[in-house]
């Protein structure tokens, strides 16, 4: 116990003079909500600039149909001449869509026929979707405008043609709709804590073998046990740290910075909301020490250490990415795979909405429980005498 | 004391052992004399238990190397292969870290790591961080807290490797000095007139046998040399791999 202390005394006042663990501590933590003040600048303007904008409509054979330009001229669409050859046009995305009005459209649109026009568009390009759907929209209002009073001048009540309407009852909350910035702060969350103390692990492990002071450390009466323990934790203040400044980061953005100015709406998270959330990712903090310790192991230098810690966090962020677009219920099942419980939490911590005690227990507990074995496997490398020597 | 009785390690294909057997008494300093590659690293490495034997056995002051780890720990003193030191720490704080490791506390271990700090001369570095530090100066932080819990038994693999000639004739007073204190000296060398000049007792390893042993002049009296140099070269039957 005493030596497990002195080795934590010893690596915490060593890392402490490190700019590197110290850096990359402070790095991770202050980016990821500057990330998100950045996501909501740039996506806020977009999405409430596209809805005001005027479409930019090129039209060919503009003259066969003035009652419809006139429409949609009235509806903040400006019409533009049509390219020469319109398919050619879209299909090298000069323009987006064409909106082409045949010669007999007139003709058909006098004697009752369905008047057709066509809509010149690639659908395999997402970027022009937006704009083709709202004139595909302005264009079928104004056929059912023509069509009721058609029926209207016949003696026939227009609503007889909808044999069934549908009324769609949105129940989002403007707080709900800007919920995708929220949904992203669960994978943050866990690129932060992974990356939180891994340079301190690494330092002290890879960077130990490195520097030639990992054999001469392991001649001192001191248990495999008690070094890696001891290692492990000192990683852990600077996770900490990590955690608490990113936590602070997302507080001051959502409550201090105007998002409404960008996003029409104010996001705002409880600083409650926000503790609840430290603790339930302090369980995630030994898990990634232990598999930082275990990959370093078997890497002989630092950087090469580096590489394959860097990329750690992507895995177990990919179910939080999918969180993102489809909401998971939190059953208790999901509370058993560590790192995805936590995500899944902190969702529902986000949203407002309650949160099972039940469930944040099997979080913890199976956190901690896949943590306790990767740390004895570690131990069980740190014993075997290749680890003087690194990989083999 | 040490015993070391018929030790064979292998890794993998390589026969890194073939049975070493030797004993170094306290108070003497004994030398493992051999070329790079002879075996004296990974006979010195079972010696601080960082290496199990595949058979044979060594003891150290009447405790296994294999079975009574820590209690071997804590009567040997090692410079190994390896010395890095902690580039962020001062000299006092690498020397301090040790100490602690060792169990000594407050004013007890400060005290010791002054004796060190004068005995290895480095009073001017001691509280300087060690990055930057050249070859012989963190050799002095590397030696100093491998003797911070004053050990009666001191390992030294190559210890004046890389040094200069001034730093080389310093590290050889310290080891007469560990000698004359009554300790039990091992220090490893492939350099023929260090092993000449300091030890009281030379152990010839080749390809991961012991191939001579005994004092310069048993040495030479078997061999019928006149100079030590050419009796090394006669037991070991080739130059390659030694200094002179």
């Amino acid at each position: 116990m005493k030596r497990i202390a002195i080795v934590f005394t010893k690596e915490l006042i060593d890392n402490l003079r490190d700019d590197r663990s110290i850096w990359g501590t402070l790095g991770y933590a202050l980016f990821t909500p500057a990330l998100i003040l950045l996501l909501i600048v740039v996506m806020g303007r977009f999405m409430r600039g596209e809805a005001d904008k005027a479409l930019m409509l090129p039209v060919a054979g503009r003259e066969n149909a003035p009652a419809l330009v006139l429409f949609l001229e009235q509806n903040n669409v400006i019409l533009q001449d049509a390219p020469i050859n319109p398919q050619e046009a879209v299909q090298n995305g000069e323009v987006d869509i064409v909106l082409v009005i045949p010669d007999d459209y007139g003709e058909n649109f006098s004697t009752g026929q369905p008047a057709a026009v066509q809509i010149i568009a690639d659908n395999s390009r997402t970027a022009a979707i937006p704009n083709t759907l709202r004139a595909q929209g302005l264009i079928t209002q104004y056929g059912q405008q023509i069509g009721a009073l058609r029926l209207l001048a016949r003696g026939i009540n227009p609503s007889i043609v909808y044999a069934v309407v549908v009324e769609e009852v949105n129940v989002a909350t403007p707080q709900s709709q800007s919920l995708v910035f929220l949904n992203m702060l669960p994978y943050f969350l866990v690129m932060v804590v992974f990356l939180g103390g891994a340079a301190v692990i690494i330092d002290t492990t890879a960077g130990e073998r490195e520097r030639n002071s990992l054999e001469p450390l392991l001649i001192n009466p001191i248990k495999r046990w008690e070094v890696v323990l001891g290692k492990l934790l000192a990683s852990l203040p600077f996770a900490t740290t990590t955690i608490l400044v990113a936590l602070g980061g997302f507080a001051a953005v959502f409550n201090l910075f105007p998002i409404e100015h960008f996003m029409g709406v104010q996001v705002s998270v409880d600083i409650g909301v926000l503790v609840a959330i430290f603790f339930v990712c302090l369980p995630m903090m030994l898990l990634a020490g232990a598999l930082q310790m275990i990959i370093a192991t078997f890497t002989h230098t630092y950087k090469e250490a580096q590489n394959y810690v860097n990329w750690l966090p992507l895995f177990p962020a990919l179910p939080g990415l999918l969180l993102a677009f489809m909401p998971v219920k939190a059953t208790v099942q999901t509370m058993l795979i560590p790192l995805y419980s936590q995500q899944v939490l902190i969702n529902q911590l986000l949203r407002g909405e309650s949160v099972t005690p039940l469930n944040v227990i099997v979080s913890i507990i199976a956190t901690l429980g896949v943590s306790l074995i990767l740390i004895l496997i570690a131990i069980r490398l740190y014993n075997r005498e290749e680890i003087l020597f690194g990989k083999k | 004391m040490i015993q070391v009785n018929n030790l064979h390690k292998s890794f993998g294909e390589i026969h890194a052992l073939r049975g070493v057997t030797f004993n170094a008494p306290n108070g003497q300093i004994t030398g493992l004399l051999g070329p790079n590659g002879a075996g004296k690293t990974t006979t010195l490495r079972i010696l601080y238990t960082l290496l199990t034997p595949d058979t044979g056995n060594a003891v150290v002051d009447g405790f296994d190397v294999r079975t009574q780890t820590l209690a071997v720990q804590q009567r040997i003193g090692a410079l190994p292969d390896a010395r890095g030191v902690y580039p962020r720490l001062t000299a006092r704080e690498n020397i301090r870290y040790y100490g602690r490791l060792h169990g000594l506390t407050n004013a007890m271990l400060e005290q010791r790591i002054v004796t060190l700090i004068e005995l290895l001369d480095m009073e001017s570095i001691a509280d300087r961080r060690t990055d930057g530090f050249s070859t012989g100066e963190r050799l002095k932080v590397a030696i100093a807290r491998a003797l911070v819990h004053d050990p009666i038994n001191v390992l030294l693999d190559e210890p004046t490797n890389g040094l200069d000639v001034m730093s080389t004739r310093a590290m050889r007073d310290v080891i007469r000095q560990l000698s004359a204190a009554g300790k039990c000296v091992v220090f490893s060398s492939h350099i023929m007139q260090e092993v000449a000049a300091l030890c009281d007792h030379i152990v010839i390893i080749a390809k991961g046998k012991v191939v001579g042993e005994g004092t310069a002049e048993e040495l030479l009296h078997t061999t019928g040399k006149a100079n030590l140099e050419d009796a090394f070269v006669d037991i070991i039957g080739s130059e390659e791999g030694l200094e002179r």
